[in-house]
């Protein structure tokens, strides 16, 4: 009975949006963990001013901490509230699709922001905005190519295992530096969890494990600093290009002293207001692709000056 | 609990049988382990006993090694310490932030003091209000971590010029050839088991942690005594955070998560009993460090990462129940 | 008629927790026109099963003076194996699941038993290396059910209440009663309570102590596939951090860490105040940086009450 009464709620809601432009509409958006990296904090604040500027728009802020369960349990907490519109940057790419499905059946819109859900849950959404991590590591693979001459040995930093993003951006990587790059050899991949000491603590071992290291490339400039430092402290940074993802300000600082050779440009600030003008645009009833990638473009020294330092 | 019973007995029992080489062997049988260990992986990889790599591994070590200093004294003092990972990350965060705002020297003092204030904060829920110090201290790991994320904000903080500040001593620099991390992590090591060792004050912390009713009869402020190991505790995750921060030149707010767990597991490889009232710092640095040999020799014979996981599973019960079958004199307990 | 003073000190039918569980839900329901729905309330009985079911089993593993650590990563496993085998058919998959957490339960408990290693330190172990098995296992992949009937029956209900809050339920009637009615019970507060005494009036405390390793292994596991039914999928990080909301659930009941006293009528206290202040801080929208520090600050304010009420009992050492 209350999903009925949720999903007539909706349909008179949309029509009312259709009518009248100044309808105020509430939008709920749960996060994956704010504050365990800067760009998710950064995309929270940028989300709420985003908001505030619509002027019509009540937000509904939750962050599910990095766990999927809680997550769902938000969900079910949102439709509870009978909120509009859902925004759910995913914990998980397949775990959340039972509760996006139940949203749906609720009759409430759901936008999935930042990384993608598996491509069963695809029917239940109304639409996605974010990055494309796979299209991020098959860049940063060509620019691993340019700067290695298609010649080399590297090694791989990842994000945290079994985290959608980590696994989606390795695979691009993997995928087109095999086809680009024959000759390049990824001789080893570990895990260092987004953390920029222990990103430190694995390239340490790297290089005592190999003699000869000629590229890293990191999940993110986070772990690809920490890696930076690490061959610093050896003496070895000269020999070894390093190439990230997700340009964090201390990447574009080492890009500008020449330390770092690129990363991918990917702005927290862009992200947050793409999900929220998507979410409205599905509100007011306007045909939303369901893929909408905003873009993310390499940096590297060449392009510095293109953009600007990242706040985080 | 019956093991905690039997393993009180083995403890008393293992006191009397003191000399002899053969004894001094049997007890030291977690070094013989660590010699093994450390044989089995230079079969497997030529880098592993290479001076580099040793000096690698003894560095990474000192940051889980300076807190376990630490925490090993509240454990002999009969609690247990939680909370080092959130203040860890708190300690951190702040000494980093504050080091383009005031200066490295006002942030290293501004850090010592606040990370003792929250070590006093243990100190005194445990020490005086006499509340149990697993549930406190996860309390505080859980409310710490909130802390460090609103002073924060959430983001991440960075020290901009890490090149050219005396801070970087800390975490990068050396001394005759030695990281300054082993160094900091030898020196306090040291002094705190001279002080265990050698001063009425550590003799009293075995007492209250051995047996609290009897340390209170015989005059000893237990109350007082518990306090200070948390003060102690706290004082180790500053030296920590001041290494870390300077390593990284930057922190993220949950860069200490976990740390509690690989600094316990160390201490229990070490082969401090959980129970209190017996444990030396010289155990734990050898548990920290096979820890750390592990963790290395595992990446560098080139086994994916959750395999160390698996190994550590295995080590560390082995290593305890074999300290308790050599205490008993038998493998298996008894009971049914 | 309820004695006060037997109540206050937790020893009544009812234990204080749930005084705190009745004041914030009052708290709540004027803080947030939302919180008092039945579809919020049953919400938030679903979410606390998760947690509420494990902490069944780890009430009897306290009260016999163990603890165990290694309940979030079996929750993992047995969610993962849950998922993961449904090419083999649902019902194999989920007893697989389950018969991965007895058997965990059992080698936790068997160590113990056998070696006499404090509790605590063998599940830290199994925490760290059931983690490691998962990841053997799942490949560091989430799986997803292709069977929408398995997800299907983790937002089923019957009438207006959702049949894992069902589950939850019967389960926590049935623990009850074992422990109030059975030798079993009995023998659990015994061994708590006195080993020696235990050992010397003929208790197998090893075999005892067992026992109720495989009933929280068993519990963690049935919690991990009815999450997975929930979510219809597992991921390999599943329930990272479990251990401690569990056990911070249990003693928030009143049982005592150092055994011999508890009760899972207290435990149902504890997970529902959890819950219903995680639901309502939401509702509330208090961000998520002071969920952190207020959950702590409870927590240490409810120890802190629970011992001035209890300042005669006799006072543990702590582990």
């Amino acid at each position: 009975m209350f999903y009925k009464t949720a999903l007539a709620t909706s349909v008179m809601m949309l029509s009312a949006g259709l009518a009248q432009a100044e309808e105020s509409y509430r939008i709920g958006i749960t996060q994956n963990n704010v504050g365990v990296d800067s760009y998710q904090t950064t995309y929270e604040s940028a989300f709420e001013e985003a908001a505030e500027k619509q002027g019509n728009v009540d937000i509904v802020v939750l962050d599910a901490g990095g766990d999927v369960a809680r997550q769902i349990g938000q969900m079910q907490d949102l439709i509870q509230q009978n909120v509009d519109a859902i925004i759910i940057w995913p914990t998980n790419g397949q775990a959340v699709i039972p509760a996006i499905r139940q949203a749906h059946k609720a009759g409430i819109p759901v936008v999935v922001t930042n990384s993608k859900i598996a491509e069963a849950g695809m029917e239940y959404i109304a639409s996605f905005s974010g990055p494309d991590n796979v299209q991020q590591g098959a860049s940063s693979a060509e620019m691993m190519c340019e700067a290695l001459d298609g010649e080399g040995q590297i090694v791989q930093i990842a994000g945290q295992p079994g985290y959608t993003t980590a696994m989606e951006r390795s695979q691009g990587f993997e995928e087109r530096l095999a086809e680009a790059c024959p000759g390049i050899e990824l001789v080893e991949t570990q895990p260092a969890d987004w953390n920029r000491e222990k990103a430190q603590r694995v390239m340490e071992n790297f290089l005592t494990k190999y003699d000869d290291i000629d590229g890293v490339y990191a999940g993110d400039d986070n772990m690809g600093v920490g890696a930076l430092n690490a061959a610093k402290s050896a003496d070895r940074a000269d020999e070894i290009v390093f190439i990230g993802a997700t340009n964090f300000a201390v990447g574009y600082e080492a890009i500008e002293r020449g330390e770092y050779y690129g990363s991918i440009y990917q702005s927290p600030v862009d992200d947050a207001e793409a999900a929220l003008q998507t979410a409205l645009d599905v509100l007011s009833g306007e045909d939303v692709p369901k893929m909408n990638f905003f873009e993310t473009p390499k940096i590297t020294a060449d392009n510095l000056a293109e953009f600007e330092k990242p706040v985080f | 609990m019956a093991s905690v019973e039997q393993g009180k007995q083995a403890i008393m029992l293992s006191k009397k049988h003191k000399a002899g080489l053969l004894n001094f062997l049997s007890a030291q049988g977690i070094l013989v382990f660590f010699l093994l260990c450390m044989f089995a992986f230079s079969l497997f990889s030529e880098q592993f006993l290479s001076q580099s790599n040793i000096m690698t591994v003894v560095r990474q070590a000192s940051i889980i090694g300076i807190i376990a200093v630490g925490v090993t004294v509240v454990i002999i003092g009969g609690n247990l310490d939680l909370s080092v990972g959130s203040m860890l990350s708190f300690s951190t965060v702040l000494v980093v932030d504050l080091h383009d705002k005031i200066g490295p020297a006002g942030a290293i003092i501004l850090m010592f003091v606040l990370t003792l204030l929250i070590g006093a904060v243990n100190g005194f829920l445990i020490g005086f209000m006499r509340l149990n110090s697993l549930i406190v201290t996860l309390a505080m790991l859980s409310a710490i971590q909130g802390l460090v994320l609103i002073y924060s904000g959430g983001q991440n903080v960075d020290i901009a010029n890490s090149s050219d500040t005396w801070f970087a001593f800390f975490g990068r620099g050396y001394v005759l050839g030695i990281a300054v991390p082993v160094i900091l992590f030898a020196l306090l090591a040291i002094i705190v088991q001279v002080v265990m060792s050698y001063t009425s004050y550590g003799r009293r912390i075995f007492a209250v942690g051995g047996n609290p009713a009897a340390a209170v009869y015989s005059g000893i402020r237990k109350n007082w005594c518990v306090f200070s190991t948390y003060l102690i505790s706290a004082f180790c995750v500053a030296c920590a955070a001041l290494v870390l921060g300077s390593r990284v030149m930057g922190s993220q707010n949950n860069v200490g998560q976990g740390y509690e767990l690989l600094v316990l597991a160390g201490i229990i490889l070490g082969g401090t009993s959980l129970l209190g009232g017996a444990g030396s710092i010289w155990k734990t640095v050898i548990g920290v460090l096979i820890l750390g040999f592990i963790q290395n020799g595992l990446l560098l014979v080139g086994y994916p990462y959750y395999t160390q996981w698996l190994v550590t599973w295995v080590i560390i019960i082995l290593a305890v129940w074999l300290d308790l079958a050599n205490k008993r004199k038998r493998l298996f307990t008894t009971h049914s | 008629m309820i004695n006060v003073k037997d109540f206050l000190k937790g020893s009544g039918v009812i234990q204080p927790i749930w005084v705190f569980v009745i004041v914030i839900t009052v708290f709540f329901s004027f803080m947030s026109e939302y919180f008092l729905s039945v579809g919020n309330l049953t919400n938030i009985l679903v979410q606390t099963s998760t947690i509420g079911l494990i902490a069944l089993g780890m009430t009897y593993v306290m009260i016999n003076g163990n603890i165990d650590l290694s309940v979030g990563a079996v929750l993992g496993l047995a969610a993962s194996l849950s998922v993961g085998l449904q090419d083999y058919g649902i019902t194999i998959a989920v007893i697989a699941a389950l018969a991965s957490g007895l058997v965990l339960g059992a080698i936790n408990g068997l160590i113990v038993w056998k070696t006499g290693v404090n509790a605590f330190i063998v599940t830290l172990g199994a925490m760290i290396g059931v983690r490691g098995l998962i990841f053997i296992y799942t490949e560091e992949q989430s799986f997803y059910a292709t069977n929408f009937a398995f997800s299907d029956f983790g937002t089923a209900s019957i009438g207006p209440i959702p049949v894992l809050a069902i589950i939850f339920l019967i389960c926590t009637l049935v623990m009850h009663l074992v422990l109030k009615k059975t030798g079993h019970g009995r023998n659990t507060f015994a061994v708590g309570g006195n080993p020696e005494a235990a050992l010397d009036a003929g208790i197998r405390i090893g075999r005892h102590m067992m026992i109720n390793f495989i009933i929280v292994g068993f519990f963690a596991a049935l919690a991990g596939v009815l999450l997975a039914t929930q979510m219809g999928a597992a991921t390999p990080n599943l329930g990272r951090d479990y251990e401690l909301w569990t056990i911070t659930a249990v003693v928030l009941g009143g049982t005592k860490l150092t055994g011999g006293y508890g009760s899972i009528t207290g435990t149902l206290g504890g997970v529902l105040a959890i819950g219903i202040l995680r639901n309502g801080m939401n509702l509330m929208q208090v961000p998520a940086f002071y969920v952190l520090v207020i959950l702590g600050a409870i927590l240490i304010s409810v120890l802190i009450i629970d011992q001035r009420l209890n300042v005669h009992a006799s006072k543990g050492v702590s582990i």
